[in-house]
């Protein structure tokens, strides 16, 4: 204390502590602390962002690289998330692709009548979010007569359905042989599997959104806020790279029900469609009904066949 | 010199707290709440077939009294059906709950199409095979005229099949042919379409359809 008295401020010569003074030590730390309430005060927005995942995933491998012990290790994450969040307790498993599977849907057009039961079937089979909406089917009216996009309506809304003059074509993710949004992503977020599904594996995707620009047939969907799913709307059965609750800031898309349709079961849009318009199967199994229509019926398009991106969706007639 | 500086900074600190208030006070209305969206109905995810078939009624346990012809009808005793002056079936008050129209041609609004005259509890297929009104077995009086939708019928594509795709996995269920269509009148009904997508903006470019026509 004596010695320190002596030294005039800022002018204390010799020794390790050279120019601190208890004036000096106490305007110093005043700045310091006053700087570091600033930027502490300046970086609370980022408190908010609670949903943005932790440590664990962030240093999270790609999907292709994770073993059998990573890949539980991860899916007992997603369970704790999950069941913090939304108070269930999912079933949250990896599917795996089967051999000798490919997946083609196929889709009827006189049959399809435009009731959008398939829009909120898989809603209610994917934990999409619920407002803002998430939709992967878009059901477009089109004018008979006539193929042009441009004329498709999405928003029709009338007493009842089908109207005349008018035929429906349902459009999602058309599974393509060689998919454009597959190409463009920095981060191989998203790539095709064996069977034929192109899927996102959402702890990858960085939401920079160049597969929703890429994709010709508005398939892709980016979560622009947190995905809101009332608890009681939960689809417990969840695949990690299907239908796992998603965060904000992510795309996503149809998946063919990867967690139905990989455990031999149809996708929930075909389950609900009342006029049986909708077909999926296996293209390698010469006994599948998809085999059947490709070989019996007139199947006369693939979706923008000439954009070159080979749908694995096939839209058809009947007579 | 210092004061210049020292009114620079003063300048520029006041421009960062009236940014700040900007900001606070949302004069952009960038966080405005999203309008609220309604859960959809659940008759819209229910994936139930769109009617209930006599023989599906009869095996959850329905009541099929009602479909006893012979309470009224006596066998080898055909009634004789009557038509109006435009050749229409006129049907009889007991049967006034049914709708005939099996397609628009008049001929084929006939009950003993289907229904055999000699016996009313038995249909009539055309490869004269007996086959009871209840039985689950019905598309196959109906393929006897419609071969090309039996045939895809068969396959499985037409019409509905729930279950497994992969039969190795578990069972599946194809529906029948009264499960979706009235055999009366059985043009698919029309039937209310869920909501559409909700737009976060007024819709701005509904097709016009005046305009696109110049285009093709």
């Amino acid at each position: 204390m004596l010695e320190n008295q002596k030294c005039k401020p800022g002018g204390c010569g010799g020794g390790g502590n050279s120019g601190m003074n208890r004036r000096n030590f106490l305007r110093t730390s005043g700045v310091l602390a006053t700087g570091i309430a600033a930027l502490a005060a300046a970086l609370s927005p980022l408190r908010e962002l609670t949903d943005q995942g932790s440590w664990e995933q962030f240093f999270q491998k790609h999907y292709k690289e994770l073993s059998k012990d990573d890949m539980d290790k991860v899916l007992a994450r997603i369970t704790r998330e999950v069941e913090a969040q939304y108070q269930i307790r999912p079933h949250v498993k990896d599917y795996k692709p089967m051999d000798g599977v490919e997946f083609v849907y196929c889709l009827n057009l006189t049959r399809c009548i435009g009731c959008r039961k398939c829009v909120h079937a898989c809603v209610a089979e994917n934990n999409q979010s619920r407002d803002p909406e998430i939709q992967y089917i878009r059901v477009l009216k089109m004018p008979h007569g006539s193929f042009d996009m441009e004329k498709g309506d999405h928003n029709y809304a009338p007493e009842s359905v089908p109207e005349k003059g008018f035929f429906y074509m349902p459009v999602q993710c058309q599974h393509c042989k060689n998919p454009p949004c597959v190409k463009v992503c920095p981060t191989k977020a998203t790539w095709q599997e064996p069977d034929g599904i192109t899927v996102v594996d959402y702890d990858w995707c960085i939401g920079c959104r160049y597969c929703e620009a890429a994709c010709p047939y508005f398939a892709r969907r980016f979560n622009w806020t947190t995905p809101k799913i009332p608890k009681e709307r939960l689809n417990p059965n969840m695949s990690y790279l299907g239908n796992r609750p998603r965060k904000q800031g992510v795309m996503e898309k149809c998946h063919f029900c990867i967690q139905r349709t990989r455990a031999g079961k149809y996708p929930a849009c075909l389950e609900v469609c009342p006029a049986g318009a909708r077909k999926f199967g296996n293209i390698l199994d010469p006994e599948s009904e998809v085999s059947y229509i490709l070989k019996n019926k007139r199947v006369f398009i693939q979706l923008k066949e000439e954009v070159g991106t080979s749908p694995r969706f096939f839209y058809y007639f009947d007579v | 010199m210092n004061g210049k500086i020292n009114l620079v900074l003063g300048a520029i600190a006041i421009a960062f707290l009236a940014l700040a208030a900007l900001f606070m006070s949302n004069v952009w209305g960038r966080t405005r709440p999203l309008m609220l969206i309604p859960l959809v109905d659940a008759k819209f995810i229910d994936p139930s077939p769109s009617r209930v078939s006599i023989a599906e009624f009869i095996r959850k346990g329905g009541d099929a009294s009602d479909y006893d012809c012979d309470v009224c009808h006596e066998k080898n005793k055909p009634i004789k059906l009557k038509f109006d002056a435009d050749d229409n079936i006129i049907l009889p008050t007991e049967h006034t709950n049914i709708f005939l129209q099996h397609g628009s041609h008049k001929r084929n609004n006939n009950c003993y199409n289907c229904h055999d005259e000699m016996n009313l509890s038995m249909f009539q297929t055309r490869d004269g095979k007996p086959l009871k009104v209840t039985d689950p077995d019905v598309p196959r009086l109906c393929g006897s005229c419609h071969g090309p939708t039996y045939r895809d019928w068969e396959a499985g594509v037409h019409g509905r099949t729930s279950g497994f795709w992969d039969r190795q996995l578990g069972d599946y269920q194809r529906l029948g042919c009264p499960s979706c269509h009235n055999p009366h009148s059985p043009k698919f009904p029309s039937r209310a379409p869920a909501p559409g997508p909700h737009a976060l903006h007024p819709v701005l470019h509904a097709p016009d359809k005046t305009e696109t026509e110049g285009s093709n």
